[in-house]
């Protein structure tokens, strides 16, 4: 089935966390100076303002760090309504923006912070795979 | 009267440009973009001066300032992304001297970065040339998030987690602001005539109302109405001969915490706790002075977070200013006396609303028949205003005080 939802324009610098997303594997930009991740990708390290910045690939795990359900939508997504955005805190350090899977959209309260998550990545057209994240196991009590 | 004496009050202390000029390609064969000459620039300036660029206290740019703090991980003290053409930089030179001159940022910094040639054709000399999407929303773009309050429920929902508050918590600030906009004849919430979904309303309808994005109903959004307002400020000779009463700035700051809530570091803290720092140091007046408030709601976590920030309620219990009356009219911290972004009115920037709402308070003439019947009009003499923009990205914070005072 053809994907209908929002297709990121792809920039120049962040090239291989595309290539990376296409290969299945979660790409973070990384400062060889003070060592340290940040997502989005920069041209220059936000922490410590070296450039001297790599790709490394990451565990693709981290922990769910806050979520909305959506009931409003527009194009391809609108079919999809209610559905949970979440904002993810990568196991490398910084965070990342998703929508979650996993979980049932008509049960907030149900959905726990902190709980673990995993990425899976999801062909939307031949240059583009998109990182989804899923919750893998609730946050311990 | 006359222009203070600026002459010499900053100097200009380094000068660099981006790596490649003229019609580059980068190594990979690539067309630089805008951000890449900004960005480039701006390192090699800070490397011949020997500023980090961690001291830069202000940000002068034509229309990059908040995308470049950002990507720069700063969070200036003084912003300034005036757009005025070809001539903005000298525009910037003369503003951040002023800025120096008043004694709020000591380092300034002057931007320029546009791939004119690289990414010509794409809107014209003097305003093109931007080039490629932010790399923030190329990371975003893909996730179903349309407009404000498919945004704003995440920091909700991180109240909730961090504090115990709840979705009840918030409803409370929809009714009283709603109660205040019962005293506004033109507030488009004042009664029935105005809106179907005028008049009145209790927590149970805030509760109950169609659900925009969890945990947001209806009524914890701010209203999408037509407005226009302004103001003038003047210097005090001024203000003493005209026939109006005069509101003082007696604070001002402002501040950022990011462009892109993806790189909001506290989901329920804003610069709002920077700004009114500032502010209140230059009024040399607290939280505890203010005697009404007025606080951007373009949706009940925007207010409640924002008075804790203010320091008007301690951390976490913001919404308890409304859900214990003080907030409500004849209450002891009145706010948002014109009904709010919430059911008075909100364009999309809200800021100007409040700005007059303030000066109608602290002049006296917030009952006039017009903009407010009986009960509107507080005996407040101080009154704190915060405004935020983007996605609880930049805030300006102003301490007024009125001329009984």
């Amino acid at each position: 089935m053809a994907y209908t939802k929002p297709i990121p324009p792809q920039g120049q610098h962040t090239k291989p966390f595309w290539e990376g997303a296409k290969a299945g594997k979660l790409m973070l930009p990384r400062c060889r100076d003070c060592n340290r991740v940040h997502w989005y990708p920069r041209l220059i390290c936000p922490f410590c303002h070296s450039t001297n910045l790599e790709w490394i690939e990451a565990s693709g795990k981290g922990r769910l760090h806050t979520f909305a359900v959506q009931h409003r939508a527009f194009g391809g997504w609108a079919e999809e309504v209610p559905y949970v955005t979440a904002y993810i805190d990568l196991d490398e350090g910084d965070r990342m923006m998703t929508v979650l899977r996993g979980v049932d959209p008509t049960k907030p309260e149900e959905i726990k912070i902190g709980a673990r998550v995993e990425v899976e990545f999801e062909q939307a057209n031949d240059d583009t795979s998109i990182p989804f994240w899923r919750v893998v196991e609730q946050a311990g009590e | 009267m006359g222009a203070a004496n600026l002459s010499n009050a900053a100097a200009i202390v380094g000068a660099a440009e981006s790596d490649v000029i003229g019609y580059p390609e980068d190594l990979t064969g690539h067309k630089v973009t805008s951000l890449q000459h900004h960005i480039q620039a701006i390192k090699n300036v800070s490397v011949q001066t020997g500023v980090p660029i961690s001291e830069i206290q202000g940000i002068f740019s034509a229309g990059w300032s908040g995308e470049l703090a950002e990507h720069l991980g700063v969070t200036p003290r003084y912003l300034d992304t005036t757009s005025v053409g070809g001539c903005s930089f000298q525009i910037h030179v003369h503003h951040a001297l002023a800025a120096i001159h008043a004694g709020i940022i000591d380092i300034a910094l002057v931007s320029h970065g546009e791939a004119g040639w690289s990414y010509r054709g794409g809107g014209g000399g003097g305003g093109g040339g931007r080039g490629q999407i932010s790399p923030g929303a190329e990371m975003t773009a893909a996730y179903g998030t349309f407009g404000a309050p498919s945004q704003y429920a995440h920091a909700m929902v991180r109240h909730f987690h961090q504090f115990g508050t709840s979705q009840e918590d918030f409803a409370h600030i929809s009714v009283v602001t709603r109660d205040w906009a019962q005293l506004n004849p033109r507030a488009v919430m004042y009664g029935k005539k105005q809106s179907p979904f005028g008049g009145p309303i209790t927590v149970q309808d805030v509760l109950d109302a169609r659900i925009i994005a969890w945990p947001l109903t209806l009524y914890h959004c701010c209203l999408v109405s037509d407005h226009g307002g302004a103001v003038i400020v003047a210097r005090p000779e001024v203000a003493r001969s005209l026939r109006t009463n005069p509101v003082w700035v007696t604070g001002a700051g402002e501040s950022m915490g990011h462009q892109n809530i993806l790189e909001m570091e506290d989901f329920t803290a804003t610069s709002a706790s920077r700004s009114s720092a500032t502010a209140y140091k230059m009024a040399g007046l607290g939280p505890q002075d203010m005697e009404m408030a007025m606080i951007y709601d373009s949706f009940t976590i925007t207010a409640g977070i924002t008075a804790e920030m203010l320091g008007l309620a301690p951390r976490g219990k913001g919404y308890t200013l409304w859900k214990d009356g003080h907030a409500a009219p004849g209450g002891r911290l009145p706010i948002n006396t014109n009904g709010g972004g919430l059911s008075f009115n909100h364009s999309g920037m809200y800021g100007m609303q409040l700005l007059v709402e303030a000066y109608r308070q602290l002049s006296r003439t917030a009952e006039d028949g017009v903009n407010g019947i009986e009960g509107k009009q507080t005996q407040a003499t101080t009154c704190v205003v915060n405004g935020t923009g983007g996605t609880l990205s930049t805030t300006g914070t102003l301490v007024l005080t009125s001329d009984d005072r």
